[in-house]
């Protein structure tokens, strides 16, 4: 421990090893503590109290894709502004311009998403509404 | 501080969180009770304060299952995740100009990262389930988070700019001039925002969201599983608190009081305000808080981003 | 009193007269006026094709076990019969339609003409073993998928000790269950499209916002309702069943119980349907309380709406506040009839006491605290934006659907339909007050609500009347069948005396009829059909409950919406359980 950062470094260990150990402590307190108790019923997933038809892994809408998609394409893109963000003030109005025109890039593909409706889920009315 | 001390203080300072988070079940029944016309639990001790003990000690007695059904390795791991992601991002808060365990210079890039290790633990816990409820807590959860995660980020960088440092030290040390909430008042509306929608508390606790989903994602998780899905979001809770009060109100500045005193109660004021919030406020529909983060949120921050930075120069240059 | 003879076939709709004018229908007298007529079995279809354009709401189907009843002048001959009640929105009244049934005998179907007749003939099915020919799925509704013969037939014992005790073995538990799986092919349900695979999800019996044990099977492609098929009779305690066991008076607490947040109010179509039978006149002051506790009751029904309809869209503090009202109002209806949610406080010809002393002075703080803290609750709740994103146009359905459904009260009127029995067809002294009919006109979730808590307020108005103008007299008509009768004079003279001790001992004897009543309940209309027989039990009690058809329309007006929308629906449907199982 003679280098001067791990030292630094060596609350955080003891602190995360504290934190591991506290959430073993809790585990394994309630499994030795804990009672044992058994029916027809307990080893059956909830489902309102009656059986559970079909299974719950199953194929799902691709919204749910297309989510994740965006999250990665934004979350990406994120990185850089952190990057500029950090050095904002020695980069100047030269960086500011820079990051603007890559902030509107990002902002039209925002639009464009908007606009091709991706951003709406599931906004549906009800169907076969008759007329009074 | 010496090391030693730290080491010390890094235990204190676990044990506080953990303490923090069960006096604050109770607390929060409480306030919760005083608003809406009803006491709380208020039987055990003093103002029912032993209540906590009481739960404690319930919940360690509880039978600890694993359903046969599940991805029993991952159902086990995923409450233990957000304990932990959560205990860890307070290493980097700066409690006062001394308490701290973690000077990094990318303390708040450390914090987001604690942060985002929570979606994980509740998207597993849902899709291990195997249970159809889970699974859509699991779903909502992924697809909230995920979303809020975007620009939870974005909302912060205003004050980064300002400081030119993610050093949580740094930063409250930049506000000796003033509090970042007032130049960064929509960086902190958003961020407020979304850090209730990743702690995932009413209104945006879609995905547990009782009366839709019963439970939601911990449909199946019972006894200490399930505290430590609480412990976690509690935890969560104080450590939202403590950024708001370290980004945007000065961490531990203040006149007459000791820092440390200043943070405490920076800190617990922002956490009646969130207990409050979930009083008052209905929760909106999962497409509906969907739409709210991607067309009015991320618009805000990028709009945040680029005022500050134009005012920031302009000032500079004038 | 009419006669049959008096009702003439020149009096007789159209629809009921085939192309040569001859009738198709033969007359019934019955206690309540109100024009019935027995019909063929053949001829049903076509006489209700021609009545619908004039009573376009089917408001009730169910059928009679005709096998034991003695006294049934002039009616044809029937093992069973089968009733229809249709209602008409205009100054026509209603029209009841039988058919007599020789068992095995069967009825066409009428769910071409009404998609409600769908659960009513489900209903008749399950209770009587009546075959309704041409309908979808003529399957068990109220009793449990294993249950074997017809509950309500005379056969089928009402008293547990005439039957072997019940007992659930591990083996019966098991097959119950299994029986209950839900099978999305029984419902013509596809497991998958071409895009998606579809979940499918038991929201209930065991579920949060179900207000009680009432399960929708979902099909789901994500979290948006593909389709739904509501599941009763998880709370069916055969209520009609008990009718025909319980004297006429002792059954009035089981009415209590079918609606069980309108207390009284469900004691007041049954005691006016046997006033009707017995031709008894209710003193000014009786009716004039029982308006007061009804209307009080109808707050107390429309509060616990409010707070948990609150409460279903994510917001967790309304409910207590108006909990908290709740509690205040169940003070004042404790110090009047000693009970709280369940008082069984009418009587047959009046109410069970007069007012205590002071009793304005309760009621008047009530209803002057009311209004602000309705103002309160407003702001809270009902001008939320979220909650407004969450409920407006949400579950919308309009005026023609919502007939054609059978919807009543509160859900038909928040579709622009200014309807309401009360005002409608005045019962019980409603013509001497002064209210208005509160409606809106998206009707969806939100427009519901609007219409229940604009009701709170005119049903205030409504007592602060009772308050201020009830009048002096007895509590209770001098009737002999009036019940229990008044005891003053039995020390006199002995007539009144063993009067008195029969009808206290057996109960009244109710002359032979059948009469109908219904009242604008908390819910909707809820009407009870009696069939006397001339002796101290009814021989048959129908209980028409609004929250029956109600349930019936979940999968129409949630299809396409998402699961936290389906479940503002059926917050904002405002219905117990036991009032749709019965």
């Amino acid at each position: 421990m003679s280098n001067p950062e791990s030292a630094e470094l060596l609350p955080f260990i003891v602190y995360f090893c504290a934190v591991v150990l506290l959430v073993a402590t809790m585990l394994i307190l309630s499994w030795l503590l804990g009672q044992r108790r058994q029916n027809k019923s307990t080893n059956m997933p909830f489902e309102s109290g009656v059986l559970s038809v079909g299974s719950s892994q199953i194929r799902l809408s691709v919204e749910f894709y297309l989510i994740a998609i965006f999250f990665v394409i934004f979350d990406l893109e994120t990185v850089f502004i952190f990057a500029w963000a950090i050095a904002f003030f020695e980069l100047g109005w030269y960086g500011f311009f820079a990051i603007l025109v890559f902030i509107l890039v990002l902002t039209v593909a925002l639009i464009y998403e908007w606009r091709s409706g991706a951003l709406d889920w599931g906004v549906k009315t009800r169907t076969g509404i008759g007329e009074s | 501080m010496s090391v030693g001390a730290t080491i010390v203080f890094s235990l204190v300072l676990l044990l506080a969180i953990v303490g923090g988070a069960a006096v604050l079940t109770w607390f929060e029944r409480r306030l919760l009770g005083i608003w809406q016309d009803r006491y709380g639990p208020n039987r055990l001790g003093p103002f029912g304060i032993l209540q906590v003990l009481a739960d404690m000690l319930k919940l360690l007695t509880k039978h600890d299952w694993v359903p046969p059904f599940s991805d029993k390795v991952v159902f086990i791991f995923a409450p233990t995740a957000i304990v932990v992601a959560m205990m860890l991002g307070f290493a980097v808060v700066p409690f006062s100009p001394e308490l701290y365990i973690l000077d990094i210079n990318i303390g708040l890039l450390f914090f987001l990262g604690m942060t985002s290790l929570a979606v994980y633990s509740v998207l597993l816990g849902g899709l291990a389930s195997n249970n159809k409820y889970a699974l859509l807590g699991g779903l909502r959860s992924a697809a909230q988070m995920v979303s809020y995660e975007v620009f939870m980020g974005l909302s912060l960088m205003g004050v980064v700019m300002l400081t030119g440092s993610f050093s949580l030290r740094d930063i409250v040390e930049a506000q000796r001039d003033g509090w970042y909430c007032i130049p960064q008042a929509l960086g902190l509306y958003v961020f407020i925002i979304a850090g209730i929608a990743e702690s995932h508390r009413l209104p945006f606790d879609l995905p547990e969201a009782e009366h839709e989903l019963t439970a939601g994602f911990h449909t199946e998780y019972g006894g200490m599983k399930f505290t430590m899905f609480m412990l976690g979001e509690y935890c969560g809770l104080i450590l939202l608190s403590c950024m708001i009060t370290t980004l945007f109100f000065g961490g531990w500045l203040g006149p007459v009081l000791p820092p440390i005193v200043w943070f405490c109660l920076k800190t617990f004021f922002f956490i009646c305000f969130f207990i409050l919030l979930r009083a008052a406020i209905p929760r909106p529909r999962y497409d509906q808080l969907m739409s709210l983060g991607w067309k009015v949120m991320l618009p805000l921050t990028l709009i945040n981003l680029v005022a500050t930075g134009a005012i920031a120069l302009w000032m500079q240059g004038a | 009193m009419q006669t049959a003879a008096a009702i003439k076939n020149n009096e007789m709709p159209d629809a009921l007269l085939n192309q040569s004018g001859e009738a198709l229908g033969v007359a019934q007298v019955t206690a309540d006026h109100t024009p019935t007529y027995w019909v063929a079995a053949k001829d049903l279809h076509q006489v209700m094709r021609g009545l619908k354009p004039q009573f376009p709401m089917l408001y009730d189907l169910f059928g009679i076990d005709e096998r034991h009843r003695t006294q049934r002048p002039g009616q044809p001959a029937a093992d069973f019969s089968v009733v229809y009640h249709l209602l008409s929105f205009t100054d026509k009244g209603d029209i009841r339609i039988k058919v007599a049934l020789i068992e095995p005998g069967s009825v066409p179907t009428l769910v071409d003409l009404w998609p409600a007749a769908n659960w009513y003939e489900r209903e008749a099915w399950d209770m009587f073993g009546i075959i309704f020919d041409g309908h979808p799925n003529l399957r068990r509704i109220l009793l449990p998928p294993l249950w074997e013969g017809h509950a309500l037939r005379k056969e089928h014992p009402a008293r547990a000790t005439e039957m072997e005790p019940f007992a659930m073995s591990e083996e019966l538990l098991d097959a119950e269950q299994e029986a209950l799986l839900f099978k999305p092919e029984e419902w013509g349900m596809a497991r998958e499209s071409d895009e998606t695979e579809f979940m499918f999800l038991n929201l209930g019996p065991n579920h949060p916002s179900v207000h009680g044990v009432f399960r929708i099977a979902l099909q789901l492609d994500g979290e948006v309702v593909v389709d739904a098929v509501p599941d009763i009779g998880y709370h069916h305690r055969g209520a009609e069943k008990m009718g025909e066991r319980q004297t006429w008076h002792s059954y009035i607490p089981y009415t209590d119980r079918i609606d069980y947040l309108g207390g009284v109010m469900n004691n007041l179509p049954y005691v006016m349907a046997i006033e009707q039978m017995a031709g008894i006149e209710v003193p000014d002051r009786a009716k004039v309380i029982r308006i007061m506790l009804s209307e009080l009751f109808r707050i107390s029904s429309h509060l616990v709406f409010y707070g948990t309809f609150a409460q279903d869209v994510g917001q967790m503090s309304p409910v207590f506040y108006m909990f908290a009202d709740r509690e205040r109002l169940f003070g004042i209806i404790e110090a009047i009839t000693g009970g709280r949610m369940h008082p069984a406080w009418f009587r047959i010809g009046g109410v069970a006491q007069d007012l205590p002393v002071g009793w304005d002075r309760m009621v008047r703080e009530f209803i002057d605290a009311m209004p602000a803290r309705l103002d309160h609750y407003d702001k809270m709740a009902m001008q939320n934006s979220i909650l407004k994103q969450r409920t407006v146009g949400i579950g919308k359905y309009n005026t023609r659907e919502a007939i054609e459904w059978g919807v009543t009260g509160p859900g038909l009127r928040a579709t622009g339909m200014e309807w309401d029995l009360r005002k409608a067809r005045p019962y019980g002294g409603y013509d001497q007050f002064d209210f208005e009919v509160p409606t809106a006109q998206g009707g969806d979730c939100y427009d519901r609500a609007v219409v229940r808590i604009e009701e709170i307020r005119q049903s205030l108005k409504i007592i602060r009347q009772c308050v201020d103008n009830m009048p002096e007299g007895p509590y209770k008509s001098e009737h002999r069948l009036t019940t229990p009768p008044p005891k003053d004079r039995t020390l006199q003279d002995i007539e009144t005396l063993i009067h008195h001790f029969l009808n206290v001992s057996w109960g009244p004897v109710i002359p032979a009829g059948e009469s109908a009543c219904m009242v604008e309940a908390t819910k909707g209309l809820n009407s009870y059909h009696l069939v006397s027989d001339g002796g101290t039990t009814s021989y048959r009690t129908r209980i028409r409950t609004p929250s029956f058809p109600h349930l019936q329309m979940i999968p129409l007006i949630s299809r396409g919406l998402m699961i936290p929308d389906l479940i503002a629906i059926i917050a904002s449907i405002d219905f117990v359980m036991a009032d749709v199982d019965r």
